[in-house]
């Protein structure tokens, strides 16, 4: 939902002063504005003033046949700079931040003028903003906040799927950090302003940068884009559960369900953290020191006991894991092929993975029965790794039998010779 | 033995096949401080030999097609009977038996061999190492494996050098613009079809004339040959070529079990090319140096350049004989003893570097 909006979100910032675009301002979609505002501000010398000619090009909004006038109004027909300014045709100039979500909803909020531009274009952007922490910080007069040109540009606007675009999928940390990576600037919030950092250490910040993965969640996946505002404790497994559908599912069939309801105490978040979500591993489970479950549980007690028995379980199918692909692993090297047993093992790990799912559960007998899968495939493989290492003895068996005879039947031929020549 | 006696007779009557024994049993062979060489070429041949056994087994049950030539190895290896053994045996021995060519070829090269009369014996010789390598060039792409795929199209790209007929001979050699099933098809025809025919006639000419003229004393040991009483060829000569022939047998044997030739994974023509592809090792040599080549020499591509030395590098080697001034009185000339010892030199070094990854 949030990516959806963020790809439609730049059009947001095609705006106008007046409900109903007027004629000349707004062009035919796809066709590029022509007027006097860029051709002027573009042999300007004050860098300030010509930067939005030169970057005029490149915006989406001026690509689609939107001028400067839809936003800042005046007569782009004009020549004349007087003219063209003039207030009295609706030059407003600079747009003061506390104005750009009405300016730019005037034509996002409008769907039937949006529908211009292509089918299904969302027109909530506005709406939604409002409800933000930073539409309501905006309406309070508190000019800090993100409006839209603070994440979008104000000028050269670009698609969110454009690789260039500050709201491009993995530029979006970088955008949102420019405020709440400040900490001056969030203590004023009640915000520590290290999220940014925290997030970079996660495995979804990870999978973002380094394998170029574009679903990876960034800050607007889970907090919104224009609505953006912190999941309450409700909704922290409802954001985790859009992408980890089976670990929401187990873990609402869980008894921590409503434990951690009662407590108050975020679902996923109170095991994984929020911003700096790291790979998890098995030795997490448990009541002792870095364990999860200590913050919650102690010794003796019966989530401590469920705990040890998830432990042990998860344990013992890693370790036949790995020992087998160790076996395995040895027969390839020694020259067989051991495809089979690969699949076997492939097996394994994909039953173990379902059996980490199953901690969710917390529940010893659901997690048993993918541990089980787990111990019927290793046995499998291991049955046709030990097949191949018979056949690697009997093959050097065979080797040392024969190279036996080779060299009696050598030597043979040597005493054979030593007697023709004597 | 009665019959086997009358059987001879008959044969000797129509064929004079007498004659031929009498040549082998009272053919002699020198000795002297170099004729460990005289065992290098019937290593060769053994070598040869255990190809052609094992190739018709491995034809038992390959399919030389794309979709199926990977899916026919690996049956043959894990399903086939001994089908390991075989095919491991066939490919390393393909690489002992190019060895031994080259061992025996520098040696024969290195004594003067090729002086007069043996000229003809020398340009057999080559053409049968040229065809070997032949043999495995074409039979290293037949298990359409990743690396053999990859090696091909940067080999047979090589030929596309070739001025004016580059392409048509790129086209010819791949059957089509890229290396494709027909490429494969193609080269399994000249594996097991042109290949070996073309060797056999040579090879037989080649073992014809070794057998006519008999072995070449080098001109540096004449002395001691004449001294020491000469070797018959049958049985003392022929019974010390069964213990190095089973020399090789045995470190064939070695090799196979405890280095089975690796399989890889199937060739996907679309993936990007795997990194470090190299081609067998005998043309390591070759592709290492038209590496260090640059891009362009006084406006011609290195590359070709350097394809256009080997050439006339090998046509020098080739035809030695005649280059030799020397080799009209029998005897071969310091120069080309100079030249035989730096292309020993210029082989041993750039492949040996090229495995200990110095050019990498």
């Amino acid at each position: 939902m949030s990516r959806s909006l963020l790809l439609a979100a730049p059009l947001l910032v095609v705006a106008s002063a007046i409900a109903a675009p007027r004629p000349g301002t707004v062009g035919a979609p796809g066709k590029t504005a022509q007027d006097s505002c860029t051709a002027c501000h573009a042999g300007l010398d004050d860098r300030r003033l010509q930067a939005p000619a030169q970057a005029a090009s490149d915006d989406i909004h001026h690509r689609q046949g939107v001028s400067c006038a839809g936003c800042h109004g005046g007569d782009p027909t004009s020549g004349d700079a007087a003219v063209a300014m003039d207030p009295a045709r609706g030059f407003v100039g600079r747009i003061e931040s506390g104005q750009e979500p009405a300016r730019c909803g005037s034509c996002h909020s409008d769907a039937a003028f949006m529908t211009r531009y292509g089918a299904n274009i969302p027109t909530d952007q506005e709406s939604q903003y409002r409800t933000s922490r930073h539409g309501q910080g905006l309406a309070k007069g508190d000019r800090n906040v993100a409006t839209c040109s603070s994440c979008h540009g104000a000028h050269g606007v670009l698609p969110a799927n454009d690789p260039r675009s500050a709201v491009y999928a993995s530029r979006v940390v970088d955008t949102c950090g420019r405020c709440h990576g400040n900490v001056a600037l969030m203590t004023g919030y009640g915000l520590k302003g290290d999220e940014l950092a925290q997030y970079r250490q996660s495995v979804h910040y990870a999978a973002l940068t380094t394998k170029n993965d574009l679903s990876a969640p960034t800050c607007n996946d889970c907090h919104g884009s224009h609505g953006a505002a912190p999941p309450g404790i409700e909704s922290v497994s409802n954001v985790c559960g859009t992408c980890h559908l089976t670990q929401r599912e187990r873990f609402d069939l869980s008894p921590h369900k409503d434990a951690f309801a009662a407590i108050e105490q975020p679902a996923c978040e109170a095991c994984h953290g929020n911003h700096a979500v790291i790979e998890p591993n098995d030795g997490w489970i448990g009541v002792g020191e870095g364990q999860v479950c200590g913050s919650c549980h102690s010794v003796g007690d019966a989530g401590a006991e469920a705990a040890g028995g998830l432990s042990s379980a998860l344990a013992g199918a890693s370790h036949a894991i790995l020992a087998t692909s160790r076996r395995v692993d040895a027969a390839r090297r020694a020259g067989m092929l051991m495809e089979e047993a690969e699949v076997r093992l492939e097996e394994a790990q994909q039953a173990l993975v379902l059996a980490r799912n199953e901690i969710h559960t917390v529940t010893l007998a659901r997690m048993s029965e993918q541990t089980q899968a787990v111990g019927r495939a290793t046995a499998g493989a291991d049955q046709l790794a030990a097949a191949a290492e018979a056949e690697i003895r009997f093959r050097r068996t065979g080797l040392f039998v024969s190279l036996g005879v080779i060299l009696l039947a050598m030597l043979a031929l040597a005493l054979k010779i030593r007697a023709l020549e004597r | 033995m009665k019959l086997a006696t009358k059987a001879w007779r008959a044969l000797d009557e129509r064929l004079g096949v007498q004659g031929v024994l009498e040549l082998a049993l009272h053919k002699e062979v020198p000795r002297h401080r170099h004729s460990w060489a005289y065992y290098l070429g019937g290593l060769t041949l053994f070598f040869f030999a255990v190809q052609i056994v094992t190739g018709i087994l491995l034809l038992l049950y390959y399919r030389p097609t794309a979709e199926a030539a990977f899916e026919s190895v690996q049956f043959i290896v894990t399903r086939v009977p001994f089908g390991w053994l075989v095919r491991s045996v066939h490919s390393w021995s393909a690489n002992l038996m190019i060895l031994a060519a080259f061992a025996h070829m520098f040696s024969v090269y290195l004594l003067g061999a090729y002086v007069k009369p043996r000229e003809l014996t020398w340009w057999t010789g080559v053409a049968v190492l040229g065809l070997g390598m032949g043999f495995g060039f074409s039979g290293y792409l037949l298990p359409w494996n990743e690396l053999s795929f990859f090696a091909t199209r940067v080999g047979t790209d090589m030929v596309s050098k070739v001025p004016l007929l580059g392409h048509w001979l790129l086209r010819l050699l791949r059957g089509g613009e890229e290396v494709t099933g027909a490429t494969l098809t193609r080269f399994f025809g000249i594996h097991v079809a042109v290949l070996p025919m073309i060797t056999a006639a040579l090879l037989g000419l080649h073992l014809t004339l070794v057998q006519r003229q008999g072995m070449h004393v080098p001109s540096s040991r004449e002395a001691e040959a004449r001294r020491r009483p000469p070797l018959k060829f049958f049985p003392n000569f022929a019974l010390r070529d069964a213990v190095v022939w089973l020399g090789g047998l045995a470190v064939l044997a070695a090799l196979a079990a405890f280095f089975p030739w690796e399989l890889g994974a199937k060739a996907d023509p679309f993936a990007s090319a795997p990194a470090g592809i190299k081609p067998e090792w005998y043309f390591l040599f070759m592709f290492e140096t038209l590496k260090l080549l640059p891009a362009h020499v006084v406006g011609i591509e290195g590359e070709l350049l350097g394809l256009a030395a080997f050439s006339v590098a090998g046509a020098v080697w080739f035809l030695v004989p005649l280059l030799d001034r020397g080799g009209a009185s029998g005897r071969h000339s310091r120069f080309f003893l100079l030249l035989g010892w730096i292309a020993l030199g210029f082989i041993v070094s750039f492949t040996a570097l090229s495995f200990l990854g110095v050019f990498e």
